[in-house]
């Protein structure tokens, strides 16, 4: 373990757990601002420099929050499972950080003191795993683990009705996750994050294609539902089950679940980013490449802003509703993507008229399939009869 | 490390998953050992295709691929007939389910 | 010096997590040992250079067939083994004989009698070599393990209905 690979290796990693989590104080603030515009009110913007009265636009809210939530009473239930409910949180929290490290930012531009270091720590960038894109979907799926180990643990029926309930939606939507994100991986022909990235050099972007953007709209779907965020929200819904599976959190293991949420959504707009939107491509990055960082960071940003968009927007989905679109649309429609990607990809060097071709057919294979599905499962209702008193 | 640690480790797993499945009374006590004694058994593959020859040929991760999958999809239909049979006895206990024994 | 300590600790896991599973009370305690034990596996096929594998260990252990076995315990009863009955079966003693005679005369011996290569091959694991041999001399395999999986998958949501349905369209015919 020489010095440089320790400075290496921190090098990797202290970035991540500095920027992520101060990410995610800035967008508890974003998320507040922009629903509250959204419902036609302005939002915090009291809590700002402390002692005076300046309010930066209630810029200092999420550390009030944080410090609020620091201070609160840890209240764990008589009967509970003591080890269980604390581990929940915790293991709530390491997936969500673990996956950060697949994603290929690249933070070599950090200034070093010593050019003899800097030359070994281009060896420990950007991790380039051999399976990144599959280890990423491993190990969001031991999220499940930590919803059914809150909702047992708390020894309340409504937290374990809304943790099954939570594990029910997110192994459902694993499925058309993992299909959406096979099309890009068919398209390059590695499961190599970094070799994903570069493929799409210029502005060649998957998005851009029929296939890639119909694997995108899935699953960027199936990772709203993943992560438990609204329309999908059931299991945190405040209506329905309290709070679901975190009803009998407080203080500081409800904010590590909060914590993890968000990040776990950083985490996955990143790979949306990576598969879909060519991270790290942008203007001028062949003349700077320490600014492929930042267009990675502003893509992950711009995913969540529409994640936050759609949260004011849309209602919340019924639990057979939610389960209906996952299994009776979501995965038919990722497997005959797979299938027109398949397709394309053997005519991908014929030539622009047979391009041209295979493009309007997969757009009309698509068409017709999503709204065939539609039809195929609306309820049959008829129109009603109105019975009067005679 | 070489070989014979882990094919010892492997072995060691492998009885641990037989004593389960040898002793306990709870059917799903008994799934649970299956599993520990397959996983024992792909932990061979890789270690023998790791320290073998011709290791170009991948046969080790194939197999344990093939495994992997067919060991998931019998713990699924076995715990579909365990949940089948608790709702016909009213218990997962193997010691009070003998109506095929003589008297 | 650091794969040694490594595949200790990995190995020490990996035992703790499958006694406890094997020994324990309370079932949803013995899951998650069970999971523990996959995650120690997935370390050791990790340690083995066998990237995929490892992933796909994680992904279907413990991501799918633990959730599965935690869904089961649900719908069956004695979960937290609060009652006084006894864990094990009637012949417990001559299990535990056969597990420790199989390891002591069967398995030891053929470890030890086996003629063992030395040292570990140098492998450049690859993915891509994986997909390769899965298309080109094995592809019958994965068409007859997708079978297999269908076959599972509607064999298993079959008898887990169980007869109600049965029931009902009976009395509809009468």
């Amino acid at each position: 373990m020489s010095f440089e690979l320790v400075v290496a290796i921190l090098i990797a990693t202290v970035p991540l757990l500095v920027i992520f989590p101060s990410l995610f104080a800035l967008t508890t603030w974003l998320e507040r601002k922009a629903l509250a515009r959204i419902q036609n009110r302005r939002g915090p913007n009291k809590v700002g420099i402390p002692c005076t009265r300046i309010g930066l636009f209630g810029l200092g809210q999420p550390a009030a929050d944080g410090i609020k939530m620091l201070f609160k009473e840890d209240i764990v239930p008589n009967g509970a499972d003591r080890l269980f409910h604390l581990l929940a949180p915790i293991l709530a929290l390491i997936p969500a950080m673990l996956v950060l490290c697949f994603l290929p930012l690249d933070f070599s531009f950090v200034a070093v003191w010593d050019e003899s270091i800097a030359k070994d720590i281009k060896a420990v960038q950007g991790f380039a795993l051999d399976g990144a894109v599959i280890f990423f979907f491993a190990i969001t799926g031991i999220n499940t683990l930590s919803v059914f180990m809150a909702g047992w643990a708390s020894r309340n029926k409504y937290s374990l009705l809304g943790g099954m309930r939570a594990i029910a939606q997110m192994i459902s939507y694993e499925i058309p996750l993992v299909l959406s994100a096979v099309v890009v991986v068919m398209m390059v022909g590695s499961l190599n994050a970094k070799e994903i990235a570069d493929a799409q050099m210029g502005w060649n972007w998957y998005v851009f294609t029929p296939w890639g953007l119909a694997a995108f709209i899935i699953f960027f779907i199936a990772a709203l539902a993943e992560t438990n965020r609204s329309p999908f929200d059931l299991p945190e819904a405040e209506s329905e089950l309290i709070a679901g599976y975190f009803t009998e959190y407080s203080g500081f293991k409800f904010a590590l679940f909060f914590l993890g949420e968000y990040i776990s959504m950083f985490a996955i707009s990143g790979l949306a980013a990576v598969l879909f939107l060519g991270g790290g491509e942008g203007p001028w990055v062949a003349v700077y490449p320490w600014l492929a960082v930042g267009w990675f960071l502003a893509k992950i940003f711009s995913l969540i802003f529409v994640m936050i968009w759609l949260r004011g927007t849309l209602p919340r989905l019924r639990v057979d509703q939610l389960m209906a679109f996952a299994w009776k649309f979501l995965l038919p429609i990722s497997i005959i993507n797979i299938l027109i990607s398949g397709i394309a990809w053997h005519l991908r060097e014929q030539g622009a008229a047979v391009t041209a071709g295979v493009w309007g057919v997969s757009l009309g294979i698509l068409y017709v399939t999503a709204v065939g599905l539609n039809k195929l499962n609306r309820a049959n209702v008829k129109p009603r009869e109105y019975k009067y008193a005679e | 490390m070489t070989l014979e640690h882990y094919l010892i480790l492997g072995a060691v797993l492998f009885c641990v998953g037989l004593l389960g499945a040898l002793t306990r009374r709870n059917a799903v006590v008994v799934l649970f050992s299956i599993e520990i004694m397959l996983n024992a058994a792909n932990l061979n593959f890789i270690a023998f295709w790791r320290f073998g020859e011709n290791p170009e040929a991948l046969q080790g991760p194939l197999f344990t691929l093939f495994t992997i999958a067919v060991a998931a999809a019998e713990v699924a239909v076995g715990l579909a007939l365990v949940i089948a049979v608790y709702r016909h006895f009213k218990t997962v206990d193997l010691e009070q389910l003998d109506t095929l024994k003589e008297e | 010096m650091t794969p040694e300590i490594t595949f200790w600790v990995l190995a020490f896991i990996a035992v703790c997590g499958a006694l406890v599973a094997v020994v324990r009370r309370n079932l949803i305690h013995g899951v998650f040992a069970l999971m523990i034990f996959f995650a120690a596996l997935a370390g050791l096929f990790l340690l083995l250079l066998a990237e995929f594998i490892a992933a796909v260990q994680i992904l279907v252990y413990i991501g799918a067939v633990g959730i599965l076995l935690l869904f089961a315990i649900m719908l069956t009863e004695r979960v937290t083994g609060d009652d006084g009955r006894s864990i094990a079966a009637r012949g417990w003693f001559w299990g535990l004989a056969a597990a420790v005679a199989v390891f002591v005369f069967l398995l030891l011996p053929a470890i030890q009698e086996a003629d063992l290569p030395e040292s570990a091959q140098s492998i450049q694991p690859s993915v891509k070599e994986l997909g390769l041999k899965l298309m080109a001399p094995y592809v019958v395999t994965l068409e007859v393990l997708a079978l297999l999986l269908t076959a599972a998958l509607i064999g298993a949501v079959a008898v887990a209905q169980g007869a109600e349905v049965n029931k009902k369209e009976d009395s509809d015919d009468a």
